[in-house]
């Protein structure tokens, strides 16, 4: 018993200081980059891409000479798609790997757990796919905070005048201890973001449907995951903006076999428009179902995701056609170097890429000018040099801004794609697309 | 089950000796991290082996009590705006009124159908966690801020935030290990027993076996919340996927139990180590040694094996995790002598 | 009335595959007396199979059902031999362990075969994958309906093999009393091994069934676990009649939860019939149908 306890420390600290030992740092050594991604697991496809567009874009880098004369080394955890693990990836990077900076993180889950290790550190971490808007808020994490938005949430129901102003009064104080909480990690508030917020996803698709569609109502699907459940509510809001009900919301379990029940469901209520927000197979389930139960309303709507990669077509088939999805990113977009990647990628990978992929590919072209404009690497200096990233990659704009409570977050627009013919065109906004779309769509015709 | 002599002693108190004094030489966050993960899992596979390893009352739902416990940390700041250090205490209580009630109605089921029924409130918790969102905000979690901090840009490897975390879970775990050893050297523990070996007999004795499996099952609960509780405070994020996982929490639990050794106080505390720290050296290939390795070498074979491992390192946990059940069946610390015999006699036959 | 119907026929036709993937575990279960935890994985490596005939070779689905199913059965035998049975004979405190055993092998299935495939989503999409018939306005999936009329045959096979041929018979009597089948010298070994492996054979077969309308990548075995044990327990563990009821129970109670509650509590209907009929009718159906 005694034996085997030392033994295993032993290992075990042998095995650490050996590691220690070996990554001494001398001036010429590459910069070492930590990049957090889904390599195994259910996310896994999209963890491939990205990294895929990581390794791209820094050979790239490297081709030209590096940073400064430095060469980058990229070095991938795997965070299996677990909170958990992706914390224990991010502590071994940032103190064993002794990386500059963290990249990556892709579901939102797991990019919120590792954030929390990168704010306890004030460790640099810019996130190219995590969406969730909490995870850029700091304010929502604390209790004051969490206080102060339920209260916000009972106001909507309250129609008493002077109870609205004592709720009021309350609310201002509970912001303010919120304000004073969050304080103490201001300053060592470390997470930048690359893509916009799930909020945000839809807002390019809200402009397509006022002006274009113009439902009345809406039935609302989604997977029941930090994503969809987000995904949804936000959906849910902008409707109401627009001033179409909401017939039916409703969550599903990723993985199912079976939608025709909700679907049938959907089709009885006879919406103009249904809107989803799925992944991949669960996207080209819903579709090839739908088909199968003749539902024709004005337009089926996908809420990026699954709805924008090339297996959705292959799994879908004909029932794809003249789906219409927002996006974040299409290679047809007038952006300098957008259609280069897309090329690029294709002709090296043999494989088609989509926005995940821009978003890795731009990450590390925003990773390689910081690292070239900070003083010197240590983390105060890059989150410094982060802060001022002004810049312009495939996937738009980089320019970390502050607002609705969120903070170091890139601003951008969102798109609308719609599958032509077998094609992801892109369709919206008007003045930046060259494909026109194509509505009303007869979908039982379509789908013949 | 009485401590027999001192000798059986000295290599737990040297342990803790080890682990009390682990941080003031080791300041690395990560290993810090890895050994607060394995010490959680020292709590929940102890609180395990209480159920199943003396009680002979299989559980495979450990994630239910886990999930409870974080839940209600995690509610606790939510609502209430507690702080979620409470959430530690109370989480060990909502665990147990969790599990009592359970226990009470689902206990009249014996071997697999208990050990079925467990699944199934595993399962059931984790789709209320997930599906009433206007108390969990359901699959969006629960994300909160640490406690402690290390000071800002301090260099990396100095000074640890873990530290403080550290010696509560060490505390935390050294407690229910002690409760383990206290529950089976009092009555308590030859009720458990005679429950394990035979429940018949024991009944025919006079025992109300109900009644004993349910203060078996509170205590694990228990313990089990605790850990919940403490987990919601280190992390700071949870998901009904996380903290509610069959796989990840109630498998992995009892893993724990079955490689340290079932029904032996200490073998859950060694299963929680094996299984931490090789799940981390499958993951990242001997901790980054293999790569250190083929870079020192310059061997394309090595580095092309190392990148082969590391992809495939749920594979070779999996591969272990077979190995030990087949050969060791009574885990590392049962079957230690015939481990110990066996590789001696390897040796001797060498020399 | 349209709605109604259209979720019974969907809950109707997918309880039949159901029914499939509940029998290779109520077989196990009744026999083996343990819970066997990889058979959504064993499940996933008949569809792989299936997957690939199809990707390399253009072999219908339907077809290489007659490769899934031997191969399976072979991989089963082999699980039993010489990972569970072993177990058997160790002195342990705990008879979980072969429980136990399961889940590891279900994990080792799972990595291998993402190590072979990686996690790329597969699917075989036919011609007839999508193709539908219509009564009225209720909609009917070709393939599924497909499905069904296979599941029944294959429940009628099973059915005749366990109470005509001498191998079954001494499944049925092994799966009643060990012991007693032993001293009548019925080798219990050889049994344990057959029952596995086609307890295996029918779940590989209900993921080749599932193959032209599903998808497939590595981790989809887990739910289909938790699927066979809740039709194992609302049938009646080792009734075969049982694991068709439970199978259909489930399939509609789900497509009735789905319509008719949310289809977010899909999985929570299963659950909670499940423990209701552990507490308030143990033995499951089998307790009603008495076979």
């Amino acid at each position: 018993m005694r034996k085997l306890v030392t033994l295993l420390f032993m290992g075990f600290i042998l095995a650490g200081s050996l590691a220690l030992t070996s990554e001494q740092a001398r001036a010429a050594d590459p910069i070492k980059v930590g990049i957090l991604l889904p390599i195994t697991g259910k996310h896994a496809k999209f963890g491939e891409i990205e990294k895929l567009s990581f390794e791209m874009a820094v050979a790239e880098i490297n081709k030209k000479g590096g940073v400064n004369g430095r060469l980058i080394k990229l070095i991938i955890e795997d965070t299996t798609g677990k909170p958990d693990v992706g914390r224990s990836a991010a502590e071994k990077l940032i103190s064993q790997d002794k990386v500059v900076m963290l990249g990556g993180g892709y579901s939102s889950s797991v990019t919120a757990a590792t954030a929390g290790v990168a704010i306890n550190k004030g460790f640099p971490f810019l996130v190219n796919t995590g969406s969730a808007d909490i995870i850029t808020q700091p304010t929502a994490h604390t209790p004051s905070g969490k206080k102060a938005a339920k209260l916000k949430k009972s106001l909507k129901k309250e129609k008493d005048k002077a109870k609205i102003a004592k709720i009021k009064k309350e609310i201002a104080a509970f912001q303010a201890r919120a304000d004073k909480e969050v304080e103490r990690i201001l300053p060592r508030f470390s997470i930048f973001r690359l893509n916009p917020p799930v909020s945000e996803y839809a807002s390019g698709l809200e402009g397509f449907l006022a002006e274009v569609v113009k439902p009345k109502t809406v039935a609302i699907l989604h997977e029941n995951s930090l994503f969809g459940t987000k995904g949804a509510a936000s959906f849910e809001k902008s409707a109401k903006r627009l001033g179409i009900k909401v017939l039916l919301k409703e969550g599903y379990d990723a993985g199912a076999v079976d939608f025709k029940p909700l679907l049938a469901k959907v089709k009885s209520k006879n919406p103009d428009l249904v809107y989803m927000v799925s992944y991949i197979l669960d996207a080209s389930l819903l579709m090839n179902q739908s088909m199968e139960l003749k539902m024709n309303p004005k337009l089926f709507a996908g809420a990026a995701a699954g709805f924008t990669l090339p297996e959705f077509k292959e799994n879908a088939g004909k029932a794809s056609e003249k789906v219409v999805s927002a996006t974040l990113w299409h290679q047809s977009l007038p952006l300098p170097g957008a259609k280069e990647y897309f090329d690029k990628f294709r002709k090296k990978y043999n494989r088609d890429t989509e926005y995940h992929g821009a978003e890795a590919y731009s990450a590390a072209y925003v990773i390689a000018d910081v690292l070239k404009r900070a003083k010197s690497h240590k983390a105060k200096d890059i989150r410094t040099a982060l802060a001022q990233t002004d810049m312009m990659t495939v996937f738009g704009p980089v320019k970390f801004v502050s607002y609705k409570q969120m903070i170091n977050q890139n601003k951008l627009e969102t798109y609308v794609v719609q599958w032509i013919d077998g094609k992801l065109r892109m369709i919206w906004p008007k003045n930046l697309s060259k494909t026109h779309y194509v509505y009303p769509v007869d979908w039982l015709k379509e789908r013949k | 089950m009485k401590v027999k002599n001192r000798r059986m002693m000295t290599a737990p108190l040297a342990a803790l000796l080890f682990l009390l004094v682990f941080p003031l030489f080791v300041s690395n966050d990560y290993y810090l991290h890895l050994m607060i993960l394995a010490l959680m899992w020292v709590m929940i596979g102890s609180a395990w082996n209480l159920l199943a390893g003396y009680t002979g009352q299989v559980s495979f739902g450990d994630a239910a009590f886990f999930g409870t416990g974080a839940y209600t940390a995690g509610l606790l700041v939510n609502h209430l705006g507690w702080s979620p250090w409470w959430g530690i205490p109370l989480g060990g209580v909502t665990a147990a009124l969790l599990g009592l009630p359970f226990g009470w109605i689902c206990f009249r089921l014996r071997g697999a159908y208990f050990a079925l029924a467990t699944l199934a409130l595993n399962e059931i918790m984790r789709h209320i966690a997930t599906i009433w969102e206007s108390l969990t905000d359901g699959m969006v979690g629960i994300m909160i801020l640490q406690t402690f901090y290390a000071p800002i840009d301090s260099p990396i490897g100095e000074l640890s935030s873990k530290t403080p975390y550290y010696y509560i879970i060490l505390f935390m775990a050294v407690f229910s290990v002690s409760t383990v050893i206290w529950v089976m050297n009092s009555k308590l523990g030859y009720y458990f027993l005679s429950i394990r070996e035979d429940q018949d007999a024991a009944e025919s004795l006079g025992i109300n076996t109900h009644y004993y499996k349910m203060i078996s099952l509170g205590i694990a609960a228990a313990l089990t919340g605790l850990a919940g509780g403490f987990y919601m405070n280190y992390m700071g994020f949870i998901d009904p996927e996380t903290v509610f996982s069959l796989h990840d929490i109630s498998i992995m639990a009892i893993l724990v139990g079955i490689v340290g050794g079932v029904g032996s106080v200490y073998g859950p505390a060694v299963g929680a180590f094996i299984m931490v720290m090789m799940q981390e050296a499958f993951r990242t290939g001997g901790f980054g040694l293999l790569d250190a390795f083929a870079e020192y070498t310059g061997s394309q074979f090595v580095a092309t094996s190392a990148s082969l491992i590391t992809g495939a390192h749920v594979l070779g946990f999996g591969v272990l995790v077979v190995l030990v059940i087949r050969y060791m069946p009574n885990g590392v610390v049962g079957d230690w002598s015939r481990l110990m015999k066996f590789i001696l006699g390897r040796f001797q036959r060498q020399v | 009335m349209d709605l109604f119907l259209q979720t019974l026929v969907s809950g109707f036709l997918k309880g039949g595959l159901y029914a499939l993937i509940g029998m290779g575990m109520t077989l196990i279960m009744g026999v083996m007396g343990i819970i066997n935890l990889a058979h959504g994985q064993i499940m996933m490596v008949g569809m792989y199979i299936t997957y690939s005939l199809f990707a390399l070779y253009g072999v219908d689905p339907y077809l290489s059902l007659f490769v899934s199913m031997p191969a399976i059965f072979v991989l089963g035998v082999t699980i039993q031999k010489y990972l569970l049975n072993p177990l058997l004979r160790a002195e342990t405190i705990l008879p979980e362990n072969q429980v136990l055993m399961t889940v590891g092998v279900g994990m080792v299935l799972t990595e291998v075969m993402r190590f072979i495939f990686t996690s790329d989503y597969k699917s075989a999409r036919t011609s007839y994958s999508n193709a539908t018939f219509f009564l009225g306005e209720i909609s009917f999936s070709v393939p599924l309906v497909i499905d069904l009329f296979i599941a029944i045959m294959m429940t009628v096979a099973l059915f005749l093999f366990l109470v005509k041929t001498d191998t079954g018979k001494s499944i049925r009597a092994t799966a009643q009393d060990k012991e007693a089948a032993s001293l009548m010298g019925i080798n219990a070994e050889r049994i344990t091994y057959i029952t596995f492996g086609l307890g295996s054979a029918l779940v590989a077969a209900a993921g080749t069934l599932l193959m032209p309308i599903f998808y497939l990548f590595p981790d989809i075995g887990g739910p289909f676990t938790r699927k066979a044990f809740v039709i194992c327990v609302l049938g009646g563990l080792g009734s075969t009649v049982g694991a068709i009821f439970g199978g259909i129970t489930l399939g509609l109670a789900e497509a009735f939860g789905a319509t008719y509650v949310a289809m977010e509590f899909e999985d929570m209907i299963g659950l909670v019939m499940f423990i209701l009929v552990l507490l308030f009718l143990p033995g499951g159906f089998k307790r009603i149908t008495k076979i």
